[in-house]
């Protein structure tokens, strides 16, 4: 059949199949909203990650990770400045609660966040300027005192800067930086790097330090009650005395006492058979300092076993790389001297055990006594602080007694060691920024409240199929020989450029949206919008999405959630399909309404063709039967 | 949720025919439930008359609606057609009625008699981990998607969600008797239960004007889909 002349109508020529648009198309969404059969909706809801939690000073890590993997080490670095003034140095001394509490540890091993911070810290000191000074707010008249200039101190100091105040800082020693500098070794922290850190400090001005001035000597408790507000992070730098014969001979030393002379930079003399008594962290710190010293052995004496040590893993495992010999299970009896001066010590078998208020009580095992020559002791066995002059009613066995809030009394707040007894600079430096906090809500007669309560991520909430596994970027650590040769050299080195990112890639992000685009890519029905976003997150066209829930499976964080439609009751949020069950009314009506007003403009011209006489039909093929009239 | 809402128009047509009434039950194809998981529509209706016009697949005018899930009540206007005052809506949620009516608007509230809502699910027989239906095997699910399309019906009728649904359905418009109904319901205790157990609030006549509903915790309330005509 010849289509020659063929004449199709116009409402035949319409791609009838193109009318109603697909719902992959805005226009289709539109005609079908079939978001209102939806029993649940996903949602973006940010949890808290276990790190961020775990921090004392809350540093949000995962943030900062996701930012040195983008490689924006700037935005990293004034992240991490939002919570903690001095990452040169927490990345160096942290005890890092973060890592252990890192999910990745469940996964494989966990993010060395430690040394990521360090790598930022260190990144922010090289800059030419502070670029924290830049966004802070203008000084008001109101200064703080502050007793003490370690880490609690300083933090407080930084954070009271940032919320606009000035402090006095009243620092007993002849340099600021309190245990940073007399109880942290220099191949632990750098002398230079703890200067830079308190030199950034002091350059955002309304910070001052005066050394040389000793609470309840040069200034008084009345003194600080004459402050608008005052902070105590005095510390505990007054080692315990071990009560045993002998211990006043010439060569037995406090191990802070030591450290304190040897971070200062005073000569000190230590013998080569040095014996350290106690099984913390300070023990080891001095141990390993007196190897560095006098060239010699050094040997930790420790109630505790091996299992029960203190002393962080990490620790350890270098003390003993270096050299340093442990005597677990075992107790100072006695001091040998001769001419006043040490030669040896008896030591016996002992085991750690405490009475009911948690006093340690050593018990001995008689009959094991034997004799160790040595010539130096150094004793490790805790710390207080005197606090005679402080009214009595507010101190109690060498700290400071505080509400839950850390108040004192009045204005006064507390912090660090000598609210907490010996912990570590993480937890001063949480209990300054908290501190800071609070004296600012108190001197603007705001309420003090508790920490709010967050929800933390657990592992399991994670899509842990997503992840695969990779092992930690091991830290860097100077050999041996070099470390036990001198004071200076540090003994954990730093992530490179390169290792710092490929560290902060592995991070989970934790309950934490980091934009990778998994629910976008697998949303079956276009309805995960990545360019309208609300948040900082994706947004969802709750009007099209029908529920299915496979964003929120497929959610590696584990921040997408299902909410039921029903708990949303906004007015405004619900679009009722008229088509599903009127498909000529609404919408539908309105996407018709050209194809009805073509075929009714069709009718009417074949009506008017029949009606003029005119015999050719615009519905017949031209040339071959066309109807005549 | 299609076997729920077929349940209960069913049982209303079954046992309506068994009291000597005219009584009809449709399956609403037009809602195109070739598609899983998607929104239909069953309807049921009986009367004293004689049925005139057999193949009338949607109801323009239903007098009870049921709504099997909660959350279609934010969905579509399920009251189309319904005169003012006239309409009972039974809706299966556990939440609190003046919290659902927030999502009626005016004009759909208008058309209401009475609002029902009864905890379905939690009256309901408990199998397994939850009573919806399509909470189920392979096996038993390939049966009730060969029923949707019309084929033989393997399970028993108003079972599980569906037999409070009727329960609160028949005792709160109180047309048919209850225990007639639960002749023909497969589990006749929740039925019962869901008879005793609902909340009903209950809007004041066409003349008195729109005055504040009253709730009332009722003996009854129950529904399907379903218009009598």
């Amino acid at each position: 059949m010849s289509v020659r002349g063929t004449r199709i109508p116009p409402h035949l020529r319409l791609p009838i199949a193109g009318v109603t648009p697909p719902p992959t198309e805005k226009e289709g969404q539109r005609l079908f909203p079939t978001g209102n059969f939806r029993f649940y909706r996903p949602v973006y809801r940010d949890k808290t990650p276990p790190c961020n939690n775990a921090c004392p000073t809350g540093e949000q890590i995962q943030k900062y990770l996701d930012f040195v993997k983008h490689e924006r080490f700037l935005d990293g670095y004034l992240t991490i400045c939002e919570d903690n003034p001095m990452p040169s140095v927490t990345g160096r001394v942290c005890y890092h609660p973060c890592e252990t509490a890192c999910n990745r540890g469940e996964h494989d091993e966990p993010i060395g966040i430690r040394s990521v911070e360090r790598f930022l810290g260190d990144y922010g000191l090289a800059l030419p300027e502070n670029p924290v000074a830049g966004g802070l707010p203008a000084l008001g008249g109101t200064a703080v005192a502050i007793v003490g200039s370690g880490p609690a101190g300083l933090a407080c100091a930084y954070h009271l800067r940032r919320r606009g105040y000035s402090s006095v800082i009243f620092e007993a020693l002849e340099k600021p930086g309190g245990m940073l500098r007399a109880g942290i070794p220099h191949w632990h922290l750098p002398e230079e790097i703890l200067d830079a850190e308190i030199a950034k400090l002091l350059s955002l001005g309304g910070i001052e330090i005066r050394c040389g001035v000793r609470a309840g000597e040069d200034v008084s408790w009345e003194d600080l009650r004459g402050y608008p507000a005052a902070f105590l992070a005095l510390g505990q730098d007054v080692g315990r005395k071990l009560p045993v014969d002998g211990i006043g001979s010439r060569g037995v030393v406090g191990a802070l006492e030591f450290l304190r002379e040897a971070g200062l930079g005073r000569p000190v003399t230590v013998g080569r058979q040095v014996l350290v008594i106690g099984g913390g962290n300070t023990a080891s710190d001095a141990a390993r300092s007196a190897i560095r010293l006098g060239g010699g052995h050094a040997t930790i004496v420790s109630l505790e076993s091996e299992d029960e040590l203190l002393i962080v893993p990490e620790d350890l495992e270098q003390a003993r790389d270096e050299g340093v010999a442990l005597t677990p299970n075992a107790a100072l009896v006695r001091v040998l001297s001769s001419a006043g001066h040490v030669t040896g010590a008896v030591v016996c078998d002992a085991q750690l055990a405490r009475d009911d208020a948690g006093t340690v009580v050593p018990r001995l095992v008689p009959g094991t006594e034997r004799e160790v020559p040595c010539d130096t002791i150094m004793i490790a066995i805790g710390q207080i602080q005197q606090l005679a002059w402080l009214p009595s009613y507010l101190s109690d066995g060498g700290v400071i007694t505080a509400d839950e809030h850390g108040r004192v009394e009045g204005n006064v707040f507390v912090g660090g060691d000598v609210l907490r007894g010996p912990s570590m600079v993480v937890d001063a430096l949480g209990d300054g920024k908290r501190a800071a906090r609070d004296i600012d809500r108190l001197l603007t007669a705001q309420e003090l409240t508790g920490e709010p309560d967050v929800e933390i991520m657990p592992y399991q909430g994670l899509n842990a199929a997503y992840f695969r596994h990779a092992p930690r970027t091991p830290i860097p650590l100077a050999p041996p020989e070099q470390r036990r040769a001198s004071q200076k050299v540090e003994v954990t080195l730093a992530y490179s450029r390169e290792q710092a990112i490929a560290e902060s890639d592995r991070c989970m992000s934790c309950g934490v949206c980091n934009g990778c685009d998994n629910c976008y890519i697998v949303c079956p029905d276009v309805s995960v919008l990545r360019d309208a976003r609300e948040n900082g997150h994706y947004s969802i066209r709750t009007t099209y999405c029908k529920g299915c829930l496979v964003c929120v499976q497929e959610c590696p964080t584990g921040c997408l959630e299902k909410v039921p439609e029903l708990d949303f009751d906004d007015p405004a949020g619900v679009v009722r399909m008229e088509t599903a069950f009127a498909p000529y009314d609404g919408a539908h009506a309105e996407q018709s309404a050209f194809t009805k007003r073509l075929i009714e403009e069709t009718i009417a011209e074949y009506d008017a063709a029949r009606a003029s006489g005119n015999g050719r039909t615009a519905f017949m093929p031209n040339g071959d039967s066309g109807v005549t009239s | 949720m299609d076997k729920e809402a077929r349940d209960v128009s069913s049982c209303i047509a079954t046992a309506a025919r068994a009291l000597g009434l005219y009584a009809d039950n449709v399956s609403d194809y037009v809602d195109d439930p070739d598609r899983t998981n998607c929104l239909v529509r069953r309807y049921a209706r009986f009367g004293d008359s004689p049925i005139v016009d057999r193949f009338v697949y949607e109801n323009p005018r239903p007098d009870w609606v049921v709504l099997v899930e909660e959350t279609i009540i934010k969905a579509v206007d399920f009251l189309r057609g319904t005169p003012e005052r006239s309409g009972v809506l039974v809706i299966n949620s556990q939440r609190d009625p003046e919290y659902l009516l927030k999502f009626l608007p005016g004009e759909m509230k208008a058309k209401l008699a009475k609002f029902v809502v009864v905890d379905a699910v939690g009256l309901a027989e408990q199998r397994g981990g939850s009573p919806w239906m399509f909470v189920r095997n392979l096996s038993e699910l390939a049966f009730d998607r060969m029923s949707t399309e019309g084929a033989e019906e393997r399970l028993a009728i108003g079972l599980g969600i569906a037999a409070p649904l009727i329960g609160a359905l028949v005792a709160a418009t109180g047309v048919l008797p209850l225990d007639a109904v639960a002749g023909v319901v497969a589990d006749r205790d929740a039925m019962m239960r869901g008879a005793a157990h609902h909340a009903v609030v209950e809007f004041a006549a066409v003349a008195q004007g729109a005055g504040k509903p009253e709730t009332t915790q009722a003996t009854a309330p129950a529904a399907a889909p379903h218009a009598a005509r």
